[in-house]
């Protein structure tokens, strides 16, 4: 059977879910599961492959309206509290970083690095939101107190921090994926 | 129209499909379009999130069966699940009766 058609809806799928952190392999093989289900009754009622591998990919619904329904589903409590946490580290380390007596900027980086990775790593599902949460206060902070609106400086340094938030959260969000792989965690 | 207000109640209806035995994925969506001669015609992948999320609440248990050409995840009702139906459709019942009441239906 051709199944160019359903692998390349569930390609787009996984493309729509992993852009949302929801890549769960379990959840791809119930829907391939389904669509050839469907696509056998469609044939058995008489459809052409083709026919019957459109209209089963019409009645399960485009990749961003399941992926935006995974989505609705799935933003619990836990990612709430996550994000939360996130905001408060950032600023945290903001607040820290702006005392005259701070001046150790390997650590604050450190700071950043861990606390993106950590949260991704306790499980939330959107690594570049993290990024943004913990990597944007400080030099928002900085820019605002300093007035040096002037270029480079305006865009490098916040760039250079959130390029540090936004490794360690994809770094902890693959250390999480790599967790649950070998563990077979759904 | 129809889809937008069957959102409201897709739990309700799920568990009273899977109250008739376990399904898979596939089974429930059919049932429910055969239950409603075909009113109920949600984007069939949506059903899929809902089903999980009832499974994370403790309502549904799922296991995957291997024995046929596709492996299915097969879901069925948990004691938690059975008594939550319960609930939900005592409540449907009383909101059912109050609309009916109000919009003049006997």
């Amino acid at each position: 059977m051709n199944r160019t058609r359903i692998q390349s809806y569930l390609l787009a799928l996984r493309r729509e879910l992993w852009i949302r952190g929801l890549i769960d392999a379990e959840s791809l093989s119930e829907i391939k599961s389904h669509l050839l289900e469907a696509v056998e009754q469609n044939v058995k009622r008489g459809l052409s492959k083709d026919e019957a591998e459109l209209e089963a990919l019409a009645r399960f619904g485009n990749v961003k309206t399941i992926a935006s329904a995974f989505e609705r589903e799935r933003i619990d409590l836990v990612q709430k509290i996550l994000f939360a946490l996130a905001v408060l580290t950032g600023l945290f380390i903001a607040y820290v970083d702006s005392r005259p007596t701070w001046d150790d900027s390997g650590i604050t980086a450190g700071a950043i690095l861990l606390s993106s990775g950590l949260i991704t790593l306790l499980g939330f599902r959107r690594p570049w939101l993290i990024a943004l949460a913990i990597g944007l206060w400080m030099p928002l902070y900085e820019t605002v107190t300093s007035h040096n609106f002037k270029f480079p400086g305006v865009i490098l340094f916040p760039l250079v921090i959130l390029l540090i938030a936004i490794v360690g959260a994809y770094a902890g969000w693959a250390a999480r994926l790599g967790i649950r792989k070998t563990f077979h965690l759904a | 129209m129809i889809g937008e207000a069957l959102k409201g109640h897709l739990d309700l209806l799920l568990l009273s499909v899977l109250a008739e035995g376990p399904a898979h994925g596939y089974a429930v969506i059919e049932s429910l379009r055969q239950h409603s001669s075909g009113l109920f015609d949600l984007p069939e992948g949506t059903v899929y999130p809902a089903l999980h999320r009832l499974e994370e609440q403790g309502l549904l248990r799922s296991r995957w069966q291997e024995d046929s050409p596709h492996r299915k995840r097969v879901y069925h009702l948990t004691a938690k699940g059975e008594e939550t139906l319960a609930k939900r459709q005592a409540e449907w019942q009383r909101f059912s009766k109050a609309i009916n009441a109000t919009v003049g239906i006997k």
